[in-house]
C-alpha cells in the first residue's frame, strides 16, 4: 500500500458542477463542499445550490464530486495535510469515526439555537451524534422493505409474508427450477452487514446482547434459507446491486433492497411488476436506516456561512424540492407526512417503514464490528461454523469494541 | 565514462578543464533532478513516513491530534499475532506461487508458439495482449460471474463434460474460492508473460537450432538443451517481476470475493487496506505494509542485482 498514491485521477476527482458563474460579490465567501452524489442526486444538488447562490449573491459553493468508495480516504488524506472542503455529505455509519477523527465541528450550540432537533426521525438524528455532541445534520434517510414479484406471488397464491414464518413458507413455495424464492446481500462489506442487523433487531436484540436466542435466530433464518434452498448460497458474493438483478431476471420472486433500486427497475425494467410491503416482523417490526448527513468541517474558516447554507436547505420548501428531484426519503418527520410521500403508494411504504427504521450507532468503532458481523454470517452461511460457535465468537470480538 | 578519463588529466589545462567538465556534470544531474524529485515524493518520502507511522500508535483518537505516543514495535507484534494476518500471509504465498507458475508456464509456451511464424500470427498476439488491457475491475466481474454457482459458465461447462455432477459455488466455498482467484489472475497474467519471455526467444539464432538438428537433436531435445539454457535470464527477471507484481494484487481478489468467505481470500493487501482504511487503526496498518514491503524488497533486490550482473556480462 502506498499512502501518497491519490485516490483518484485529479481530473477525475474535481470534474463536475462549479456552482454557477456569478462572480462573487465583495467580502464574498467560497463553500467548499464534496459529496459523492451523482446521476440524479448530483443534478438535484447543482439545483439547490443554483438556487442558493441566486438568493445569496456573497456565497459561492463549489461543490467537488468524489466517487462513494474514495470518499473516507479523502478525507483522510485531506485531514492530515490539512486540506479540507467546508462541508461534507457523508454516509451515516460513517459519521461517528469521523466525528471521533476530529474531522468535523462540533455544532451542539449552534443546533440548541436553532432549535429543529426534534422534528427528525430519531435513528437519522442520533447518527449525527458523538458523545452527546451534535456534528451535523440529516441530509435524507433509506431504509430497507422486502420486495415481491407480483407475476410470481400471484399465481403461487403468496401473500407478501408478514412475520418470519410467513417469509420461510413464501419463500419455499416461490423456490422453483432455477428460481430461488429470496435474495437478499451476504457480501463481505458493510452491505451484508446493512442486510442482516434488522433481522436481529427484530428479535428485540442488539450488537450488545447478540450471543443470544434472539441472535442466534436471525442468523439461523438465514442460514435456514439458504440450506433449504430457497436462497442462494450466493448471496454471500452477491452486494445488493446483484441482488437487485436477480429479482430483476425473475431468478429471485423476493429481495430486501432499498429505495433507491426504484429509479433503477423503473428504467431497467418498466414491464417487472413489482410491489413493496415493509420487512416481516419476529417480535417487532425493523429495519435499517441508511442516507446521509450533512457535516461542516473543523477546520473551516466560513462556520457560520456553512451552517446558514446547512439550514437553508432544511427550510421545508428547500428540502422537500430537493429530495423530490433526488429521489430520496426525508429524514424529517414531519415532512414525511406530506402527501408527496404518502400519495405513492410505493413511498409510502418506505416512509412508515422508517418509523421503525434503527441507525447504526455503535460508535467509532463501527467497521470493525461490521466486519466482525460479515465474518459470522459467512461462517455461518457456508458451514464453517455452526450458528452458535459463530456468534459466540463475534460477540467475543464485538463486546470490547462496543462504546462504553 | 567520460568523468574517469577526465579525472586521468592533469597539467596545465587540468583547472579549466575541470571546471567546464563541473558544470557539464551539473547539466547531467539536472537532467536526472525531475525523476529524482518524483521518486522522492512519490515512493521515498511515503514509505518513510509509513515506516515512522508503524512504530507510533496511530488510532481514529490520535490520527489527527498528531498526540500519537510511540510504541517501537508492539503494531508490529499484534500484526504478527494476529491470526488473520498469518492467515492472510500464507494465503498471499499461496496466491503468487499458483499464479506465478501457470502464468509463467503458459506464457512461455505462448511465446514459444508466437516465434514460429504462421497466418494470424501478429493479430492473435495482439488479441492476447487484451487480456492485460481490460480494466481489473472489468475482468474480475466477468470472472466473479463466471465462477457463479447458479448462471456461471464454468460450473455449465464442467457439468455438461461430466466432469462435475451438481453445481459448486466456487467463490463461495472456502477451499475452493482462493483457485478462483488465482485462476482469474493467471488469465491476467500470461500476456505479460508471454510479452516479457518473446525477445528472449526471438534472440536465439536460427544457427543454433539448424545445427542441433543436422547433429540430429530432435525438438524436445533443442528445446531442452537450447531454448531453455538460453533463456534463462530473461525468465528469471520475469519471475521476479512477476513475483512483484503479484504479491501486492489487491484488485482483481477484491472485486471478486471482498475477501471472503469469512477471510479465505484475504490476502496481506486487503488486510492492510481493511486495517488502514476501513479500521482505521492506522499504526497497525503500516506496521503491515511495511511487513508487506519486505518480502518485496527483498526480491526487488535480487531484481536490480541479476539485471546488474547481466549488463555486465553483456
Amino acid at each position: 500500500m502506498r499512502p501518497a498514491a491519490p485516490a483518484a485521477p485529479e481530473g477525475e476527482a474535481a470534474a463536475p458542477a462549479e456552482g454557477g458563474d456569478a462572480a462573487p460579490a465583495a467580502g464574498a465567501v467560497t463553500i467548499a463542499w464534496w459529496d459523492y452524489m451523482a446521476a440524479a442526486n448530483g443534478a438535484a444538488l447543482d439545483t439547490q445550490m443554483a438556487n442558493y447562490m441566486e438568493a445569496n449573491p456573497s456565497v459561492a459553493v463549489e461543490r467537488t464530486y468524489i466517487p462513494f468508495a474514495d470518499l473516507k480516504q479523502k478525507l483522510l488524506q485531506g485531514a492530515a495535510a490539512g486540506q479540507l472542503p467546508d462541508v461534507v455529505i457523508i454516509d451515516n455509519p460513517d459519521h461517528s469515526s469521523f466525528a471521533a477523527l476530529g474531522v468535523f465541528a462540533d455544532l451542539t450550540d449552534l443546533v440548541q439555537t436553532w432549535g429543529q432537533a426534534d422534528s427528525y426521525f430519531e435513528g437519522p438524528w442520533a447518527s449525527t451524534v458523538y458523545q452527546g455532541k451534535n456534528y451535523g445534520i440529516p441530509d435524507n434517510s433509506n431504509c430497507l422493505v422486502l420486495w415481491y414479484n407480483k407475476d410470481l406471488t400471484e399465481p403461487a397464491g403468496v401473500q407478501p409474508p408478514a412475520n418470519w414464518d410467513e417469509l420461510v413458507s413464501a419463500s419455499a413455495a416461490l423456490s422453483d427450477g432455477d428460481r430461488y424464492g429470496l435474495a437478499m446481500s451476504g457480501v463481505k462489506s458493510e452491505e451484508g452487514t446493512f442486510q442482516w442487523l434488522p433481522f436481529l433487531w427484530m428479535t428485540g436484540e442488539d450488537l450488545p446482547t447478540l450471543d443470544s436466542d434472539g441472535g442466534r435466530a436471525a442468523l439461523q433464518l438465514w442460514t435456514d434459507l439458504v440450506n433449504d434452498g430457497y436462497m442462494s448460497p450466493g448471496i454471500l458474493n452477491w452486494t445488493q446491486g446483484d441482488v437487485k438483478g436477480q429479482f430483476e431476471n425473475g431468478l429471485a420472486a423476493m429481495m430486501v433492497n432499498g429505495p433507491w433500486q426504484i429509479p433503477v427497475l423503473k428504467d431497467e425494467a418498466p414491464d417487472l411488476n413489482w410491489d413493496v410491503v415493509t420487512l416481516p416482523v419476529e417480535k417487532q417490526g425493523a429495519s435499517i436506516l441508511g442516507g446521509e448527513n450533512t457535516a461542516i468541517v473543523g477546520s473551516t474558516e466560513n462556520l457560520d456561512a456553512a451552517w446558514e447554507l446547512l439550514t437553508w436547505r432544511q427550510e421545508p420548501d428547500n428540502l422537500k424540492a430537493y429530495l423530490l428531484e433526488a429521489g430520496k426519503l426525508p429524514s424529517k418527520a414531519d415532512m414525511a407526512q406530506d402527501e408527496a410521500w404518502t400519495s405513492d403508494p410505493v413511498l409510502n411504504v418506505f416512509v412508515e417503514q422508517l418509523k421503525v427504521a434503527k441507525p447504526r450507532n455503535y460508535g467509532p468503532n463501527y467497521p470493525e464490528i461490521s466486519n466482525a458481523i460479515q465474518e459470522m454470517m459467512q461462517a455461518a452461511i457456508s458451514g464453517q461454523k455452526p450458528v452458535d460457535a459463530a456468534v459466540a465468537d463475534a460477540q467475543a470480538v464485538i463486546t470490547p469494541l462496543l462504546p462504553a | 565514462m567520460a568523468v574517469t578519463t577526465n579525472q586521468n588529466l592533469d597539467g596545465k589545462q587540468g583547472a579549466p578543464r575541470r571546471r567546464r567538465l563541473r558544470t557539464r556534470e551539473l547539466g547531467y544531474y539536472l537532467f536526472l533532478a525531475p525523476a529524482f524529485a518524483f521518486i522522492c515524493f512519490t515512493m521515498i518520502y511515503p514509505v518513510f513516513s509509513n515506516l515512522r507511522m508503524s512504530v507510533y500508535g496511530v488510532n481514529v483518537a490520535t490520527f489527527l491530534s498528531n498526540t500519537a505516543p510511540f510504541v517501537g514495535l508492539s503494531n508490529y507484534t499484534k500484526v504478527l499475532q494476529d491470526p488473520t494476518f498469518q492467515n492472510a500471509f500464507m494465503l498471499s504465498v499461496l496466491f503468487t506461487i499458483g499464479s506465478l507458475v501457470f502464468q509463467f508456464t503458459i506464457g512461455f509456451a505462448l511465446a514459444v508458439l508466437f516465434n514460429r511464424s504462421f497466418p494470424g500470427n501478429g493479430l492473435l498476439r495482439a488479441l492476447m495482449l487484451l487480456g492485460w488491457m481490460l480494466p481489473t475491475v472489468v475482468s474480475g466481474s466477468i470472472y466473479r460471474w463466471m465462477f457463479d454457482g447458479d448462471n456461471g459458465i464454468i460450473n455449465y461447462l464442467l457439468q455438461s463434460v461430466g466432469l462435475m455432477d451438481s453445481a459448486r459455488f466456487w467463490l463461495i466455498e472456502p477451499r475452493t474460492a482462493l483457485i478462483g482467484t488465482i485462476v482469474a489472475n493467471i488469465w491476467v497474467g500470461i500476456p505479460f508473460n508471454m510479452i516479457l519471455l518473446l525477445p528472449g526467444r526471438q534472440s536465439i539464432s536460427h544457427t543454433l537450432y539448424e545445427a542441433a538438428s543436422i547433429d540430429g537433436a530432435t525438438g524436445w531435445q533443442s528445446f531442452r538443451r537450447i531454448t531453455l539454457p538460453l533463456m534463462r535470464p530473461v525468465a528469471l527477471s520475469v519471475l521476479l517481476l512477476g513475483f512483484i507484481y503479484t504479491f501486492k494484487v489487491f484488485d482483481i481478489v477484491y472485486v471478486m470475493t471482498c475477501g471472503g468467505p469469512v477471510n479465505a481470500t484475504t490476502v496481506l493487501p486487503i488486510y492492510v487496506y481493511l486495517l488502514s482504511f476501513n479500521f482505521f487503526r492506522f499504526g497497525d496498518g503500516a506496521a503491515a505494509a511495511v511487513l508487506l514491503l519486505l518480502p518485496l524488497s527483498v526480491v526487488a533486490i535480487g531484481y536490480l542485482w541479476l539485471s546488474q550482473r547481466e549488463e555486465a556480462a553483456s
